[in-house]
């Protein structure tokens, strides 16, 4: 499979701040790309070496299998959404598509027909009033309409979801969803549920270096590894009090109806000792199994150590 | 053909928005006010002074006075309206973040400055031209006679000194992202233009002598401005390439 971006020890510094530090990142063509990050771990800067629109203090970003050379004019198999669009507010959602359309060359007829579709996505349809009048949620769904306006290879949204209401960011979310395969999608967030809905690939960033890159799946099964689930049938307090106090506990809580969920740092002495405990205070054990990890978890446990 | 097309937006945007109001309105105050104002200078000096200088007096006016104030206006107030009025021409972009929009689609950096440059000296010049006529008509309705060579030589040369100042604010709204810092220095610019005039070799053969040759072109004396029109467009496209280089080296 190609990559359809490739950073290879990409590092933006800012006087003495170091907003990226040597990134390495591959996307693989197709794929639905979640870029996670706090905020103010690099993410926008990333996204604007990859568009070209800042120069990397080192290393090489290729899209779409050309080098981007920050100032050169673009391709034209990207289509892009910043984190805050800005639109000539004396147009028309209508006249800003077919002025973004216009600037790919697309043929007329062709552009004519993607508006009307574009408009009817973004919701815009019979909206009459210029840009200027339009909400934060109206600017940024034209926003995903004009990054889609020249059909794109490439599709690469900064934050593209945190402007809109929750059916509007559901809309987006299915759109996005429904161009798996045909296009490649890049999206920045730190909203770990959208990431968690539609990706099928997830890179983590903090403080400009790379944390982890890896398929949903893998990276889910990897972490998973280290939490597991146990019910028994009376006594739970006592025994995640217990639990809880053990060397292998790196973290337990209840979960709604009952179970205790232990983070380990030993699975295997888990496996075997937790059953002991269990059966050294006489309870039943009705479940013993690996937990499944959301998102989230991961996250916080890859970044959020350090925020402390 | 994609620089075609944002100079179709750079239009319209002169057109559906406050841009079409400022210069034009500042032009057609001038153009109307110029040679009513050189008709009747003996009345309203007559009226403000009265009786207390009874020995004055004012020359009667002619054609040539209706030009050499239109001509003052411009070089006056006109051009410190366009160095204000483009002192966020590129910055305003950057600031907005249309640019961002415009420059991940297939237009390169030096076609958006290029084309800001062309449409802007090309709205300065057609504003100005039509004002200039409107000024021709009126002094010949007034004063019945109006020989078009004096005002349209100060006027061309004029419009070379208001090209080079829209390529002078390019280049400052590509470097400095305040419109007021620019437009701060644009008006250095241009007094450092008008104190380099004092020199003879600078205000004969640079742009520098478009600061004081149109008023004599409209007084109808016997300059050419050839040379300082000449260096003044060499220097505005020489302006307008370092914008272009300049902003290409830009982080957005």
């Amino acid at each position: 499979m190609t990559a359809a971006i490739e950073t290879v020890g990409l590092t933006k510094t800012y006087g003495q701040v170091r907003a990226l530090d040597g990134l390495d990142l591959v996307v693989d063509e197709g794929s639905i790309f979640g870029f996670l990050g706090p905020n103010g771990a690099g993410k926008t800067t990333t996204v604007r070496l990859l568009t070209g629109l800042a120069h990397p203090t080192t290393g090489v970003v290729k899209v779409l299998g050309s080098r981007v050379r920050a100032g050169d004019t673009v391709g034209t198999g990207m289509g892009f959404l910043p984190d805050v669009p800005g639109f000539y507010d004396w147009m028309t959602g209508g006249e800003f598509l077919r002025f973004a359309g216009s600037l790919f060359g697309t043929a007329k007829p062709q552009l004519e027909s993607r508006l009307d579709m574009l408009l009817d996505l973004a919701g815009l349809v019979d909206v009459k009033t210029k840009i200027g009048g339009y909400s934060r949620g109206m600017k940024q769904r034209l926003g995903i309409a004009q990054a889609l306006i020249n059909a794109p290879r490439l599709l690469v949204l900064d934050e593209p979801t945190s402007a809109l209401d929750p059916i509007g960011r559901k809309e987006v979310l299915e759109m996005l969803a429904s161009l798996r395969g045909r296009s490649t999608v890049f999206f920045s967030t730190h909203i770990l549920a959208d990431v968690d809905r539609v990706c099928d690939t997830v890179a983590i960033i903090d403080r400009g270096r790379l944390v982890v890159q890896a398929p949903m799946r893998d990276l889910k099964s990897r972490y998973a590894s280290h939490k597991l689930v146990l019910e028994v049938t009376d006594g739970a307090d006592a025994l995640a009090a217990e639990i809880a106090a053990q060397p292998w506990a790196a973290a337990m809580v209840r979960a709604p109806n009952g179970a205790i969920e232990v983070t380990v740092s030993d699975m295997s002495i888990a496996q075997r000792e937790i059953p002991v405990l269990v059966a050294a205070r006489g309870l039943g054990l009705s479940r013993l199994e690996a937990g499944e990890v959301q998102l989230e978890e991961v996250f916080v446990e890859l970044v959020g150590g350090n925020r402390r | 053909m994609t620089g075609v097309e944002f100079a179709r937006k750079e239009v319209y945007e002169i057109l559906r928005t406050w841009r079409i109001w400022v210069l034009p309105g500042i032009v057609l105050f001038f153009a109307i006010s110029g040679p009513l104002l050189a008709r009747f200078t003996p009345e309203i000096v007559g009226a403000l002074v009265g009786n207390s200088l009874s020995g004055l007096k004012v020359p009667t006016p002619t054609y040539s006075d209706s030009y050499i104030q239109w001509i003052k206006n411009l070089s006056q107030i006109l051009l410190i309206a366009v160095i204000i009025v483009y002192g966020g021409l590129v910055s305003g972009e950057v600031r907005s973040g249309t640019v961002a929009l415009v420059l991940t689609k297939p237009l390169s950096r030096n076609a958006f400055i290029t084309v800001k440059a062309a449409v802007h000296s090309l709205f300065l010049a057609v504003v100005v031209m039509v004002g200039a006529l409107l000024t021709w008509g009126l002094t010949w309705l007034i004063f019945g006679t109006a020989p078009g060579g004096a005002l349209w030589n100060a006027t061309v040369a004029f419009l070379a000194l208001g090209v080079l100042f829209v390529c002078v604010m390019t280049l400052l709204s590509s470097l400095i992202r305040s419109s007021a810092g620019a437009a701060g220095a644009g008006l250095g610019a241009y007094i450092v233009l008008a104190i380099a005039a004092i020199w003879r070799p600078l205000d004969d053969y640079s742009p520098a002598g478009l600061t004081t040759q149109p008023a004599s072109l409209a007084a109808g004396k016997d300059v050419t401005a050839t040379w300082p029109i000449a260096t003044a467009l060499v220097l505005a496209i020489a302006l307008v390439a370092l914008a272009g280089w300049i902003f290409r080296r830009q982080d957005l």
